[in-house]
């Protein structure tokens, strides 16, 4: 006997007007399966994923038809499904820590989903709050806000808020946005403990490698449309079409390996780091930290989150001072020699200047020669006309090759590279460090990098400094 | 992991705040006590004849009744010496004579505290009915009828500030149509119009600050949230929706305190309710400083109190304030 | 390879020139209409607002005299426009005493840290423990009627806004990654205040200049129409209200008159607001 499909789509479109955002968009779940949506930002994949809920806003409109569990509906039919919301279909959004009330404490806001959307009696509802929560291992936060929660942690009390209705089918957003590389693994474990429980899931992501481990269908999605499905294992292993080949490549796990930098063994480091520590407070961020950096070197700065990397970081680059130990810069640098790059692009301009005036002011103060920037911009392939634009009107990607290009121009002998691309798509990264790689390689400059990603680690570092204890 | 309890950060936030409303409440009477003092040593006029004038009537004043008066109050002594002297006796909580009256300062303000006291929790009362509710409503269709009528009320209303809105009134209400008594105070009906006076100042400001609470929240991520989860519009307004919009609201109401503090003191004295603001102008007339000290520091004590009431209020609603975190 | 330019910042939405709402058009309008009204109406009115001619009492408004005369037979056009002028002229000194100070003071707070921050902050406290109004009901109770402690009182009450807000604002901004990046960059002191600090300050000091003007301006027809401000004859608008409210059932123009024009000026200040501020 056949079961419905836990969701059957065909022929969505999502329309502005006359334009199509997303076009011609059909697949299948099955009962108990996984489905994951991959592409990067602007691919299309949130909108697909907020039609099928039926929570487009009202300047889009909708046109195919979707079925939830067998019951078919038309696509533009946006009410219908809202009645389903939380009993036929749940959601777990983005960011999930901004979805909890932050005056609401954590089993309460398990405990209403229970009691409001399950109908259970009060007495009954916390009681099975308190044992969801257990479940996942968060008795301890249940009397805690949302504020005091890591961002792992929220994830799974937002999770069990949603799921608490017992909706079989759940559409996750970008599970892995925002949380560090070595919190995927939990990620994954509460996915598969939701298909373990019977739920069928729609995962919408742009990480290959939870693309790669939670298995089931695949679809690739660029500019609105799929193109490319079929069983996971599959797509990925032996993609047909280009783009996919590129967003594969694009997986820091799929880059060779950088040459090592030729540094000679008695050279004298352009920065010496002694028992360096700091605290904040009464809590040791890291002590007793050594680090002799040559020219050229390329030096992954790890350790677990909040243990102070970018600090350490800002210590090498002499804007804090540490608690104890010292640092030295070799002599004759200049002072503008130790540069950084931010992890978010946009904070590193004056928001209210135009790109181009921020710049000028650059060339002027040091009397530089603005055809030199002018190459540097044209090699990151950046368009001329970006540069009239305020900070906020340029994409991530843009503004991380600009602020690149600004850093270069004052030749630097030691770049602080401070989690430069973790807000940037797969592709985008892969050009920014292509870049980095290039102008390291031509200027000898030392990179001193921060990154969560441990295959970025890999491939890119030559050693590392371990701030964890 | 220890479990901490989560209500231990709201303790310590509201500990925190109360010990800086303590210190303001100092900063207060050092401020009201220093100025007083300094207006002794320079009014014109001789100081000591005029209180002893005002004990024993300008007609029984003699220069060497005076001259006890100055010895008294150490008039003559260095104004540092007499400053110390001063700053004790307002530690003491003594406040003196009414030049005026001859009456204890403390007396006069005891009667004229609870007319101020009932005019102004009425009148953030009042304000507290209608306009956060207004706003909600208003927020909840933004750009719809209420909401621009509400913002229009709104601004002409704070274009009325508190005595000239309070003029109006009078002249609309009691010169026009002769409805509500205008001055005096031994009637129930007369607290009215200082009361709406006040109320309405305040409920134009704080509706805005709702509407736009209402609209913040209306689009926040916890709100799609709620929704999404299977809560009804109704269920999610209620349960997430007021809570997260009385936090700055009741913020609000702090800096709200400043307009309720100035405003009775205009009010008052255009209707001429007898309250602290009252008795303040009409010290100041009468150059009566004791009376001058007492009241403002009544009315300075009461602002810091007031605040600190809200402070408390805040820390229980929000408890990332209770926690020091930026809400 | 073909240099191909990345396409994504074409999606990024063409923002709308930043242009003055209606409202703010109108409020505009009004003030340039008072202000002028202010600067020049007591030269073109032309009479003596002092001179009174006891035989017009109360006279109703004629072409000639548009707002007739008041119960000491002095033309009302002449009072209000000096009154006006009055008004406004201390509001606006009082604001710029408050504003290049408490700006100034603000940024040396923020960027020296130090003692003399803590000292400057303290002071500040020290004011803001009262509301401003009763501050400054304090000061007149030195000189009551005089033009001083007016002054001192309002630009006291107002310059601990400016070094509050100013103060707050620069430490946030003294911090954060584009002020970094400048300082790695090289750049010092002044190119920071004046592409970092002020095109973020300036928007914050307009809100507090419009509401500290309508403060000013209201504080002294609060003061005048109580009578412990400025005191007859001087033609201030409070103190005209206060004198006039006896005659309004048979003159009610006359009142009319400087509440109306308080009014306006307050509601051109308070229309003057971008649209996404609160109050």
């Amino acid at each position: 006997m056949m079961t419905n499909p836990a969701l059957a789509v065909e022929d969505l479109a999502v329309l502005h007007g006359e334009q199509a955002l997303v076009r011609d968009i059909s697949f299948e779940i099955p009962a108990g399966g996984v489905f994951t949506l991959l592409g990067e930002s602007g691919s299309g994949k949130s909108l697909l994923a907020q039609a099928i809920m039926g929570n487009l806003p009202s300047t889009l409109r909708c046109e195919g038809r979707v079925a939830i569990g067998g019951e078919k509906t038309p696509a533009g039919d946006q009410s219908s499904r809202h009645r389903g919301w939380g009993r036929r279909l749940a959601l777990l959004p983005q960011e999930p820590w901004l979805a909890l009330d932050p005056t609401m404490m954590v089993r309460a806001q398990v405990a209403e989903t229970y009691a409001v959307v399950a109908n259970e009696p009060r007495s009954r509802a916390r009681m099975l709050a308190d044992r969801a929560l257990a479940s996942l291992g968060l008795s301890d936060a249940a009397h805690k806000y949302p504020f005091m929660l890591s961002g792992g942690m929220a994830q799974r009390v937002a999770f069990l808020a949603t799921h608490a209705a017992g909706a079989p089918l759940m559409i996750i957003d970008e599970p892995t946005k925002g949380l560090d590389a070595d919190r995927r693994g939990e990620v994954l474990e509460l996915l598969r403990s939701a298909q373990a429980q019977g739920m069928s899931l729609l995962c919408i992501t742009h990480d290959i490698w939870l693309a790669r481990a939670l298995g089931g269908r695949l679809a690739v999605m660029l500019e609105g449309a799929m193109i490319e499905q079929g069983e996971a294992a599959e797509v990925l292993a032996a993609p047909r079409h280009d783009y996919t080949r590129r967003l594969l490549a694009a997986d820091p796990g799929s880059w060779p390996a950088w040459p090592a930098p030729a540094v000679a063994p008695d050279a004298h480091p352009i920065v010496q780091v002694d028992q360096v520590g700091k605290s904040y407070g009464r809590q040791a961020l890291f002590s007793g930290i050594d680090a002799h950096i040559k020219a050229g070197e390329i030096v992954a700065v790890s350790g677990p989150s909040g243990s102070g990397k970018t600090t350490f970081g800002n210590i090498v680059l002499g804007l804090a001072r540490p608690d104890s130990g010292s640092v030295q810069r070799a002599a004759g640098l200049a002072l503008t020699a130790f540069q950084k790059i931010q992890q978010d692009p946009g904070a590193a301009f004056a928001p209210r200047i135009r790109l181009r005036q921020s710049l000028l002011d650059l060339v002027k103060l040091h009397r530089l020669d603005w055809g030199v920037l002018d190459a540097l911009l044209a090699r990151m392939r950046l368009a001329p006309a970006l540069l009239d634009r305020l900070p906020h009107q340029v994409s991530g990607g843009e503004l991380q090759r600009i602020a690149l290009a600004r850093v270069l121009l004052m030749k630097p002998a030691l770049i602080f590279a401070d989690e430069p691309t973790s807000r940037l798509d797969p592709v985008t990264q892969q050009d920014v460090f292509a870049l980095l790689q290039e102008h390291l390689r031509d200027a000898r400059c030392a990179l001193l990098l921060v990154t969560h990603d441990a295959d970025i680690v890999d491939r890119v570092a030559g050693r590392r400094i371990d701030l964890g204890r | 992991m220890t479990t901490i309890s989560s209500r231990a950060p709201a303790w310590r936030g509201i500990a925190t705040a109360l010990a800086q409303r303590l210190l303001q409440a100092v900063l207060v009477a050092l401020l009201v006590g220093t100025l007083c003092f300094f207006m002794t040593r320079m009014l014109p006029g001789d100081m000591a004849y005029r209180i002893a004038a005002g004990r024993y009537g300008y007609d029984m004043v003699t220069s060497a009744a005076a001259e006890a008066v100055r010895l008294e109050l150490g008039l003559d002594r260095p104004w540092l010496a007499a400053l110390g002297d001063w700053w004790q006796r307002l530690l003491q909580l003594d406040l003196g004579v009414s030049q005026v009256t001859a009456e204890p300062v403390m007396v006069e303000i005891e009667r004229q505290l609870w007319p101020t006291l009932r005019l102004s929790v009425l009148a953030m009362f009042l304000s507290l009915l209608v306009g956060p509710l207004l706003g909600v409503l208003a927020g909840l269709k933004p750009g719809g009828l209420l909401d621009r009528v509400t913002l229009a009320v709104s601004v002409v209303l704070r274009a009325l500030p508190s005595f000239l809105l309070g003029l109006v009134l009078v002249l609309v209400f009691s010169v026009k149509l002769g409805i509500l008594p205008a001055a005096g105070h031994d009637d129930h009906g007369s607290i009215v119009l200082p009361a709406l006076t006040l109320a309405l100042g305040m409920a134009a400001v704080s509706c805005r600050v709702a509407r736009d609470a209402m609209v913040q929240v209306r689009g926040s991520a916890y709100f799609a949230f709620a929704l999404t989860k299977g809560l009804s519009m109704r269920q999610a307004l209620l349960r997430h929706g007021l809570r997260n919009v009385a936090a700055p609201v009741i913020a609000y109401l702090g800096v709200q305190l400043v307009y309720l503090v100035e405003g009775v003191v205009l009010v008052e004295t255009i209707f001429a309710w007898p309250g602290i603001g009252h008795a303040l102008v009409h010290a100041i007339f009468g150059r009566d400083v004791p009376m001058i000290q007492g009241t403002a520091l009544v009315l300075g004590l009461m602002f810091v109190l007031f605040n600190a009431l809200v402070d408390t209020a805040c820390a229980f609603i929000d408890p990332r304030r209770g926690a020091g975190h930026a809400a | 390879m073909t240099t191909a330019y990345s396409p994504s910042s074409d999606l990024v939405l063409d923002e709308a020139p930043r242009r003055l709402g209606r409202a703010q058009r109108a409020g505009i309008a009004l003030l340039v209409v008072i202000a002028l009204f202010a600067l020049f109406g007591p030269w073109l009115v032309g009479i003596d607002p002092a001179r009174q001619q006891l035989e017009r009492f109360l006279e109703a408004p004629s072409l000639a005299h548009p707002l007739g005369f008041d119960q000491l037979g002095r033309s009302m056009l002449a009072r209000l426009a000096h009154g006006a002028r009055l008004s406004l002229s201390l509001a606006a000194i009082s604001v710029l005493s408050a504003a290049i100070p408490g700006t100034l003071l603000g940024l040396l707070a923020a960027w020296r840290g130090g003692w003399l921050e803590r000292v400057l902050a303290a002071f500040a406290d020290a004011v803001l423990a009262l509301p401003g109004l009763l501050l400054v009901l304090l000061l007149t109770a030195f000189t009551p009627g005089g033009f001083w402690p007016l002054y001192v009182g309002i630009s006291l009450a107002l310059w601990v806004e400016y070094f509050r807000v100013v103060r707050a604002a620069s430490r946030i901004l003294l911090a954060s990654p584009h002020v970094e990046a400048a300082r790695l960059l090289g750049f010092g002191p002044v190119h920071i205040v004046r592409r970092h600090l002020l095109p973020e300050l300036l928007p914050r000091l307009f809100t507090l200049m419009r509401f500290g003007f309508a403060g000013a301006v209201l504080a002294m027809s609060a003061l005048g129409f109580v009578g412990v401000g400025l005191q007859p004859p001087t033609p201030e608008l409070g103190v005209m209200m206060i004198e006039l409210l006896p005659y309004y059932g048979e003159a009610p123009w006359l009142i009319g008159a400087p509440v109306l024009l308080l009014f306006l000026t307050l509601l051109g200040l308070l229309l003057l607001a971008p649209e996404r501020e609160a109050a």
